[in-house]
């Protein structure tokens, strides 16, 4: 579509890369003390000028860089429009990747576009505070040499290059092996099943965590996938009884969601069942709050900000990024402890839309929130199809 | 929390009276059905179905007075404080209803008129005509005045009927019409009842019930309600084991776990989910008669708020009519907007207000890259929405006052899109002239569709109407056919 086509290619890729490699170099410095507000708006200004199709929003809305004071007034593009439009600053021909939205009835998915540029910032973007909330490195116990072995229940890039998670998880892969760490055989233990689901291979999964030849001084696991990948694995230890106790600093994390492809556990549920049969505590077990329109997480862990006060455990997200949680009734950003859409200022997002409005709900926690989940009606209030 | 006065008047009488903290056992279930079965057969069994007719009339004339008891309890504990009842601390918050349940949550405007719209149709004429649709002249023989319907003579009726000793209703909790429907219909069969009502949503059916019982106490002697949240198994195994009959209104997944836990010689009515839809031929879109025409599908997405399945997700409006479909829209926001104010939206839980503030969302955006996507929308809430746009598969709306306009160039073009639905359509309104009505008419109900009515009824079915294309009340009984010699004298069957 002509609309989509960047106004002037050249000064869009100097323009944006030079933002893009500023905000790396912050990211890489673990700046807590970046200053957002000037960043975002001039993102803001970048967006509005080169991605067309989101420059088109704001200046219906008649929000303009020259009217925007702060960035909570920045225009918001819903995470599902990314499903009936192009959000992208990126030329058709220089895309180098796309991140669909997950979940395997959806007919028309979200797609997320990035060229090398956007996936090295996505990936700047994720391996610091996936290594904060983690508390890397991880060690064995009397071990001053750091190391892990890492399992992951999701398939291998290859099976799913479209998975913006597992981007994530072979992002982590690299990271951890280029860090020079003591560790053991790295897997993807899940495969896509013929129907396009995500299905694990147990034997692998069985021969990382419970090795027939066990070693003295054993590698701490850390298990990346998601909710439903946990389900699937607990559900078959369950079944053939099988209860393991993971070597002491082992870590579990999470990321929510079900999609319907395993029953629904409620998190503390979860949880427990991760206690008891993997024998990893509520400590080390972190949660992950992402999607594919997005290029920064929230975790849910007991990291604390770096100077902050003691915060009750909730999602947060990088200081590269914000989220607010806004009331469905207003518009308005709701007060701390009460519930509305989760909406995240990304300024990782770079080549696509910066300022994402979720369907999820959440409850706002200081400066983090509660995830409580998808917007729908549980139970439709009567006899309605509420399907779709 | 304050306490209605004239609550305190009402006598604790059913089992959904009993506090909060009360726990229903198996064994009060079944004494409850046991009760039931004697008290039906000593006070309404022998009852004439005439009298029964006239006390419902009574009853529901008296409802429609402003001063009535049960009238003002009902729209008194919806006015509280912008808040569900049973979430603003309501003292007829329903015996063991999880705390924050959804429930039903109405301006009392918007009950006034649903309650207004039911209760009217309670006249002896319009009894009359449906026992005589669904019984036929066996409803004759019951010496209730009807007219002949099969020619027949009375003393040439060949049937008796019955109605299920014990008739159990598991009803839903949208809206409260259809339980208040199922108890009627069930006196009509001269039943025992015993109504589970959903929870958070007992209120309504119970000031019915009393009602009911403050009218004739042996009548409300046969009347019995309960509330407890639905996968209670032992005490919904012994309600069902004392049943003849269960009627359920619900979700498939719903009924089909009920349907499973009813003993097999039960005889079990199960009421799913349905949708329904408006339709607009162009030469209604006159204008002179576009402003009356917008008043009443105003009316039907305003009525209990849009949450029973008679309500419209969507109206398929005709091209190249003298209004435009995107001018009727507009007309339809602007009407929305006027009722908001005289008629507001109740109170609606986070997840509905956030299912509608992200559907909007999407549409504003569609908005401004196509120009054949509109929204209307009230500022500062979701109150209302119009969401115009030229696709013609049906869209579910998330309700509460959100409504969908769709253009299409015939009725041929709306059936590709509800294809999906087929079987799960309940009402279409069509506009129409006299002279195409019968043709649109015709081809509904050749696809599919269970009940066609004018714009500004979808919610308010008349008595007769056939519940998802059955006959709602001959569902409920049994016949005896007696084949006779003509000599025999039959003067004497009921």
């Amino acid at each position: 579509m002509a609309e989509n086509q960047p106004v002037n290619k050249h000064r869009m890729n100097k323009a944006l890369s030079s933002f893009a490699a500023r905000l790396r170099l912050a990211m890489a410095r673990q700046a807590h003390h970046l200053d957002f507000d000037v960043l975002a708006l001039q993102l803001y200004a970048l967006q509005f000028q080169l991605n067309p199709a989101y420059g088109k929003i704001c200046a219906a809305r008649g929000l303009t860089p020259g009217t925007v004071e702060d960035w909570t007034q920045i225009p918001f593009v819903p995470a599902k429009a990314f499903k009936e439009l192009e959000f992208s600053s990126i030329p058709p021909d220089e895309r180098t990747a796309v991140f669909h939205s997950s979940g395997t009835l959806e007919q028309k998915p979200s797609r997320h576009f990035h060229c090398a540029e956007s996936l090295a910032l996505y990936e700047a973007s994720l391996w610091p505070w996936f290594a904060a909330n983690c508390r890397l490195p991880l060690a064995a116990p009397g071990c001053a040499e750091p190391g892990c072995q890492l399992l992951i229940l999701a398939p291998p890039p290859e099976q799913a290059p479209h998975s913006s998670l597992v981007h994530m998880f072979e992002t982590v892969r690299q990271n951890l092996g280029a860090a020079g760490w003591r560790s053991g055989r790295s897997v993807f233990c899940g495969r896509l099943e013929s129907h396009g689901a995500w299905g694990l291979d147990f034997e692998s999964v069985l021969a990382l965590l419970k090795p027939d030849l066990p070693s003295p001084i054993p590698l701490p696991q850390l298990i990346l996938g998601t909710a439903f990948s946990f389900v699937h694995l607990l559900d078959f230890l369950a079944e053939n009884q099988l209860r393991l106790k993971l070597p002491r600093g082992s870590r579990v994390m999470e990321t929510g969601g079900y999609k319907n492809r395993s029953r629904f556990l409620p998190k503390a549920e979860l949880h427990a069942l991760i206690t008891q049969q993997l024998g990893v505590g509520r400590e080390n077990i972190l949660c992950e709050y992402g999607m594919s329109e997005l290029s920064s997480q929230a975790y849910e862990s007991d990291v604390q900000a770096p100077g902050s006060r003691l915060q009750p455990r909730a999602f947060r997200f990088p200081p590269w990024a914000r989220g607010q949680i806004i009331s469905p009734e207003t518009g308005r950003e709701v007060a701390d402890g009460e519930t509305g859409l989760i909406r995240i200022f990304d300024l990782a997002n770079v080549y696509s839309v910066a300022a994402i409005q979720t369907e999820d709900l959440g409850i706002r926690r200081g400066d983090g929130f509660e995830l409580i989940g998808r917007a729908q009606r549980a139970e439709p209030r009567g006899c309605s199809l509420m399907t779709a | 929390m304050t306490t209605p006065k004239h609550f305190l008047m009402l006598p604790n009488y059913f089992l959904a009276d009993l506090p909060p903290e009360a726990t229903l056992s198996p064994a009060m279930i079944t004494a409850a059905c046991e009760a039931l079965r004697r008290n039906r057969e000593k006070y309404l069994a022998p009852r004439k179905l005439e009298d029964i007719v006239q006390l419902l009339c009574e009853v529901a004339g008296g409802w429609l007075e402003p001063d009535n008891k049960y009238r003002r309890l009902a729209l008194d504990s919806f006015r509280s404080a912008g808040l569900p009842a049973q979430l603003a601390g309501d003292p007829l918050a329903p015996a063991g209803a999880a705390p924050g349940a959804p429930g039903p949550g109405f301006s009392a405007a918007t009950v006034a008129r649903g309650l207004d719209d039911f209760f009217r149709r309670f006249t002896p004429e319009n009894f009359q005509a449906l026992l005589a649709q669904d019984l036929g002249d066996a409803a004759a023989a019951t010496r209730v005045a009807v007219a002949e319907p099969s020619g027949h003579p009375p003393q040439a009726a060949r049937h008796f009927w019955h109605g299920p000793q014990l008739l159990v209703h598991v009803a839903a909790g949208n809206i409260p019409n259809p339980a208040l429907m199922s108890l009627t219909l069930g006196l009509l069969t001269r039943s025992a009842q015993f109504m589970k009502c959903a929870s958070g949503a007992s209120l309504l059916p119970r000031l019915f019930a009393h009602s009911l019982y403050e009218a004739d106490h042996k009548l409300g002697a046969c009347l019995e309600l309960a509330e407890w949240r639905g996968g209670n198994e032992a005490v919904e195994a012994a309600v069902f084991a004392g049943a003849d009959c269960v009627t359920a209104t619900g979700s498939d997944a719903v009924l089909a776990a009920i349907r499973a836990r009813v003993p097999s010689h039960v005889r079990f009515l199960g009421y799913g989910q349905r949708v329904s839809f408006g339709y607009v031929a162009r030469e209604a879109l006159s204008d002179e008669a576009v402003a009356e025409l917008v008043a009443r599908l105003a009316d039907d997405v305003v009525a209990w708020d849009q949450n029973g399945c008679l309500s419209p997700h969507v109206i398929y409006v005709e091209e190249r009519g003298a209004v435009e479909s995107d001018r009727f829209a507009q007309l339809l926001a602007v009407e929305l907007m006027n009722r908001e104010a005289a008629e507001p939206r109740g109170p609606i839980s986070m997840e509905e207000s956030a299912a509608i503030a992200s559907r909007r969302s999407i549409y504003e955006t569609l908005a401004v890259h196509r120009g054949d996507v509109k929204i209307w929308q009230s500022q500062n809430s979701t109150a209302w929405t119009v969401v115009f746009e030229h696709e013609g598969r049906f869209h579910f709306s998330p309700l509460n006052r959100f409504i969908f306009v769709k253009p299409v160039p015939d009725l041929a073009a709306v059936f590709p899109g509800v294809d999906e639905l087929k079987g799960k359509i309940s009402t279409v309104a069509v506009a129409a002239r006299p002279e195409r009505l019968k043709d649109v008419a015709a081809q509904l109900a050749r696809w599919g569709v269970t009940r066609i009515c004018p714009p500004g009824q979808m919610q308010n079915p008349p008595l007769t109407w056939r519940h998802d294309g059955r006959p709602a009340l001959g569902d409920l009984v049994t016949w005896t056919d007696f084949e006779f010699e003509p000599q025999i004298n039959t003067d004497d069957h009921r």
